[in-house]
């Protein structure tokens, strides 16, 4: 049996998966990345080796993607986290079409092909307006957790409209409605529909084609879901795993990449 | 029957779309065209002259959410290009017939093309203003330039544009200019009958309809506002440059004004007050026009006449008025506004008056920030 | 990862000749004997400023100098100190700096303007960049005003078929009011070098740019073969420095006659810049100096070969045919100005260009590098990244830096998109392979 492993290093947190060549997942492992990248993988890989009850020799090949993909060492192959995100959202649900993936820094939409092949796709552009940073920053003024954004956001009476996108300027906007007395789920609230109306906004450059899947770490925000969904009138997927999508595309990548070496 | 306030009811018509703006208009007037025309400034009399309606399309204000036009432009263009693309992408342009843009900057200039590229059904062109000023040519070739547009307005309307007709409507926007010019006179009359907000304000209509009917306008709001009580407030007076084409919504004036500025003289919708004085009715009306652009109109940073130094008419314009000071308000990233800044901030602390620059977008929302940065401004002139 | 490879001669040529040009600046500054004319590169009439013996110089072409070398920064800075804002074109702030620094840049001394010569050729930011050039230097300026292509009747993309024409938007009266400048100009310059007009001398000077153009135009159609001998982005920067700054003299004219032997060369070894020539790609937009290998190795890497690229027609348009005319040289002059380089053209015409370097040149994939500082550039490449993906479904990336202003490059983004590109395209390749393979 063929076992293979995704690394996926991200700025903030390192996943890894392991697969064998039924598909199924193996292992799983999130650390946060730290100021050590090539560590981080090290440790990750580690880590999941030691869920899976395997050791190095047993994987055949492994794929780093991410933005530290080329500090994976041990690692026979990068790929970039958007062909690797395309193939992990085409697994999990393989009538996606389109992808919507929203991290700390990016936002990206990639247009798929039926074997999970990126067709298009757009980032945003240098600005990071519109990012997961933005909400973090408006998380941060408003002293709360990025997990609690979405529930409590989902208690919007009247939602605010907030005049900028900019995570450099949301503080100042939201200390201004703060001063006004409005509600904090309804600036939250705000804050979400004014991303999800950037990112659709965004993705449109490929071509919304459904099913439009939803991954990266602001997927796990429910309030974002709704925003999204109410914008684009189509329910999005989401899964409990969109954090290790761009790991497990990588492991499907590697699977791919042994199972053609084995072949020839 | 006109409702009882004139400043009100400019307002209003104003902040409609401009979608709606011109569906009624050609509802009332059935089978005549519209054609839009982009700021700075436009040769609408050749519009009017044919019998369509000049309509300003200068951006969607802060009522507008880009959704699509921002995947066209990229992030560091500024607003106004971008939401008069939305304008059309959303649908908001399906009445109108045609659309001018001018050469004041390279993304109009792109946005033309764009234009072009994405409604098809619309007559798109672009008017290439002299930059040779000084050129004793240059007369004859925007003469020339005007032509071209003539034939190609004569041929959207379906009818000729004679030159007896545009000579009529030069007449027309003569009156218009007049009035635009009392109600700037009100403005310098120290009794604070009338704010710059307000005075945008009916510039603002007065690009959304027929001269005819904003002369009426005007004349009663003239009436209206020299009536006022006036009042006396312990202000700084200012000069305010830098917002010739993209316009900051009416709040933000206001909260300009509300932070402690009179604002004397503004460059806003500077299209209206672009000539000096009147226009010549006499002789060859496009000779005429391209004259007065040469030779009669006043500074901004999209021409370039090399007859003067840049800075030199906000230094007189400092003077004339008897300003305190000067607020430099550009759009972002509006290159004409933010490079000859560079320029004016040089003259001004030359002439030792004090200025203060702020960034704005059509598009804002909250003017908290801007207010309280006028408002330190103002104290450290007041304190001085 | 196989790296670009630069053989043979017209790199060394290149250099040497450059050094020698800003020698020549230099001793022009030092000595004060010379008359020197600041001018724009693109679509210019430096034919006519040779031939009263002005030394042109190019203040884009310095500030080029300075993000080549990374030495750009303090100098933006420097203009960001007098309100130049972050949002201005990064060129004319490092020029300003560099100004304000004595003209002194660490590879050359630039000589003092004897006359401003704004040739307004479509970019905006040309005509205030002059502007507060003479209000600081007290130079004499003239603005030399080009009418922009303007869109007309017929003009426009209509879905894939249409398009825009080359170059018949220009008018008569536009031509007429170019020459009538022209001839203005000619009295400016007499004036100021004590010198009459010498047309002999001008179609002199006419006759090596013919020549030139005539090269210029042949080299630019051999990427057209595969595997393309050079990169019409890379290596086509390279080559233009002599054909702008040393256009109208022999010297430029040997330099192309040297080019045109060694590509011929490579044409016939099948020569490319590359080990292997996986992908032919057309580039849209000007480079980021600073960052210039950096961005080479990006699709070195994946093995793709610019055979055509936008950047390299804004001082000219040979390759569509412009050939200046000894016989009729303010004419041609100004045609040259008003109809025969990218800047002066609508957008709309950008396209046309691009889609025919697509078909023309048979490439696989379009890259637009959106630069920040330069809106002529590109202002609106979303909608044209729109046009090429959308409606001709051309696989297009559109990446954003900068092309002066080192803050704006950031490497790690930048190489992410560039793969991710890559790898999809090459996951196509290896499929229609594959189908190809098995029928
Ligand atoms: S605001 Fe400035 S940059 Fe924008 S269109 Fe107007 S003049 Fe051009
Ligand atoms: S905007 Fe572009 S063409 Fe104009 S000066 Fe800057 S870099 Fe040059």
């Amino acid at each position: 049996m063929l076992i293979t492993a995704g690394v996926d290093v991200g700025s903030t947190q390192t996943k890894a998966v392991l697969i064998d060549d039924s598909r199924a997942i193996r292992a799983s492992a999130i650390i946060d990345t730290g100021g050590h990248i090539s560590k981080a993988a090290e440790r990750v890989f580690d880590e999941v080796l030691s869920t899976g009850g395997l050791c190095r020799k047993d994987v055949s090949c492994v794929v780093g993607t991410g933005y530290g993909r080329f500090k994976v060492q041990f690692g026979d192959i990068q790929i970039t986290e958007i062909s690797c995100h395309a193939k992990g959202a085409v697994f999990l649900f393989p009538g996606t079409r389109t992808v919507i993936d929203m991290g700390g820094q990016d936002a990206k939409g990639i247009r798929v092909g039926l074997n999970g092949e990126v067709d298009d796709f757009v980032m945003n552009d240098k600005c990071a307006a519109g990012t997961g940073r933005f909400l973090s920053n408006a998380s941060e003024t408003l002293n709360l957790t990025l997990d609690a954004v979405g529930e409590l956001s989902l208690r919007a009476e009247r939602p605010v409209r907030l005049s900028t996108v900019c995570s450099v300027f949301v503080e100042s906007d939201i200390m201004a409605y703060l001063a006004q007395g409005k509600k904090v789920e309804d600036i939250l609230a705000g804050v979400n529909s004014a991303i999800a109306a950037r990112t659709i906004a965004l993705v449109r450059r490929v071509g919304i084609v459904p099913e439009v899947t939803f991954t990266g770490g602001v997927s796990r925000n429910i309030g974002m879901i709704r925003a999204l969904e109410t914008k684009l009138g189509m329910p999005l997927n989401v899964s409990p795993q969109s954090q290790l999508v761009g790991a497990l595309g990588a492991a499907l990548w590697a699977m791919e990449h042994a199972e053609s070496a084995v072949r020839s | 029957m006109r409702v009882a306030d004139p400043v009100q009811e400019a307002k209003d018509l104003s902040e409609t779309p401009v979608g709606r703006v011109i569906e009624s208009w050609k509802s009332a007037h059935p089978g005549a065209k519209a054609v839009g025309w982009f700021p700075v400034f436009s040769p609408i009399e050749l519009t009017h002259a044919a019998g369509m309606l000049p309509i300003s399309i200068a951006g969607g204000g802060n009522q507008m959410e880009i959704a699509h036009a921002d995947s066209r432009f990229q992030s560091f263009v500024c607003s106004i290009i971008k939401s008069t693309l939305e304008l059309g992408l959303t649908g908001q342009l399906e009445n109108l017939d045609g659309m001018i843009f001018h050469s004041i900057c390279d993304p109009a200039k792109n946005l033309t093309s764009v234009f072009k590229r994405n409604f098809p059904r619309l007559m798109v062109d672009f008017i290439h203003f002299t930059q040779n000023f000084a050129s004793p040519v240059a007369e004859e070739y925007l003469a020339a330039e005007y032509g071209r547009v003539r034939t190609r307005l004569a041929e959207l309307a379906g009818t000729e544009i004679t030159d007896g007709q545009i000579r009529s409507s030069i007449a027309t926007y003569n009156r218009v200019r007049e009035r635009v010019r009392r109600l700037q006179g009100i403005r310098l009359n120290g009794r604070n009958q009338l704010s710059a907000a307000e005075t945008a304000a009916l510039l603002r209509a007065g690009g959304r309809m027929m001269p005819e009917d904003f002369l009426t306008l005007l004349d009663d709001a003239l009436r209206v506002i020299s009536s006022r009580p006036g009042k006396a407030r312990d202000l700084v007076h200012v000069v305010l440059e830098g917002s010739f084409c993209e316009q900051p919504p009416l709040e933000l004036i206001q909260s300009i004004e509300e932070a402690g500025c009179s604002i004397l003289e503004d460059d806003f919708e500077l299209g209206f007050r672009w000539f000096k004085g009147d226009i010549s009715t006499e002789g060859d009306p496009l000779r005429a026009l391209a004259h007065a652009y040469i030779d009669g109109s006043v500074h901004s940073a999209v021409k370039h006449d090399l007859r003067y130094r840049k800075a030199a008419p906000l230094v007189e314009k400092v003077r004339r008025t008897g300003a305190q000071a000067v607020v430099v308000l550009t759009a972002k990233f509006c290159e004409p506004a933010l490079f000859d800044y560079a320029l004016y901030r040089e003259a001004l602390e030359e002439n030792n008056i004090p200025h203060v620059l702020v960034e704005f977008e059509e598009k804002m929302w909250a003017f908290d920030k801007i207010r309280s940065e006028i408002e330190t401004f103002v104290e450290s002139m007041m304190f001085d | 990862m196989p790296k670009a490879i630069h053989q043979g001669l017209i790199h060394d040529l290149q250099k040497n000749l450059m050094s020698h040009y800003y020698e020549k600046l230099t001793r022009a500054a030092e000595t004060r004997q010379e008359k020197s004319a600041w001018m724009l590169i693109s679509g210019n009439p430096v034919e006519l400023v040779r031939a009263f013996g002005f030394l042109p110089v190019y203040p884009e072409v310095n500030a080029l100098q300075l993000g080549v070398r990374k030495q750009a920064l303090p100098f933006i800075l420097k203009a960001e100190e007098r309100g130049y804002s972050m949002d201005n074109c990064a060129y004319v702030k490092a020029d300003v700096g560099l100004y304000f620094s004595g003209l002194k840049a660490p590879f050359a001394t630039i000589p003092e303007p004897s006359l401003i010569l704004c040739n307004y050729v479509g970019c905006g930011v040309y005509l205030q960049w002059f502007e507060h050039l003479a209000e600081y230097t007290n130079a004499p300026i003239f603005n030399l005003d080009i009418p922009t292509v303007r869109p007309s009747a017929s003009e426009g993309l209509q879905g894939k078929t249409q398009a825009g024409t080359a170059a018949d938007h220009s008018n008569a009266a536009d031509q007429r009011y170019v020459m009538r400048q022209l001839e203005e100009l000619i009295a400016v310059c007499e004036r100021i070098t004590h010198r009459d007009f010498d047309e002999a001398k001008l179609r002199r000077i006419m006759e090596f740019s013919r020549e030139t153009g005539e090269l210029w135009a042949q080299i630019k159609a051999m990427t057209r073969t595969v595997p393309s001998p050079f990169d019409a982005f890379f290596d086509a920067v390279t080559m233009m420095g002599p054909l702008y700054c040393l256009r109208g003299t022999e010297e430029c004219l040997d330099f192309f006659r040297a080019v045109h032997r060694e590509m011929t060369e490579r044409v016939e070894q099948r020569i490319c810049p590359l080990e292997e020539e996986r992908f032919r790609i057309v580039i849209e937009g000007p480079p980021p100096w600073p960052f210039l290998r950096t961005f080479r190795d990006l699709f070195s890497k994946w093995g793709a070969v610019a055979v055509a690229s936008t950047y390299s027609t804004v001082g000219g348009l040979w390759e569509f045919g412009f050939r200046h005319d000894p016989d009729r040289p303010l004419e041609s002059i100004s045609e040259h100005m008003l109809q025969y380089n990218l800047t002066n053209r609508s957008f709309l015409q950008r396209y046309e260009q691009i889609r025919r370097y697509i078909t023309e040149w048979n490439a696989d994939a379009l890259i637009i590098h959106s630069v920040k500082s330069c809106r002529l550039f590109s202002a609106g490449q979303g909608d044209m990244r729109e046009y090429f993906s959308k409606e001709l479904g051309i696989p297009t990336l559109l990446v954003e830096s900068d092309l002066e202003d080192p803050r704006y490059f950031s490497e790690a983004q930048m190489r992410n998109r560039v793969d991710a590109f890559f790898e999809s395209l090459a996951h196509r390749k290896s499929v229609r392979d594959r189908e190809a393979g098995t029928c």
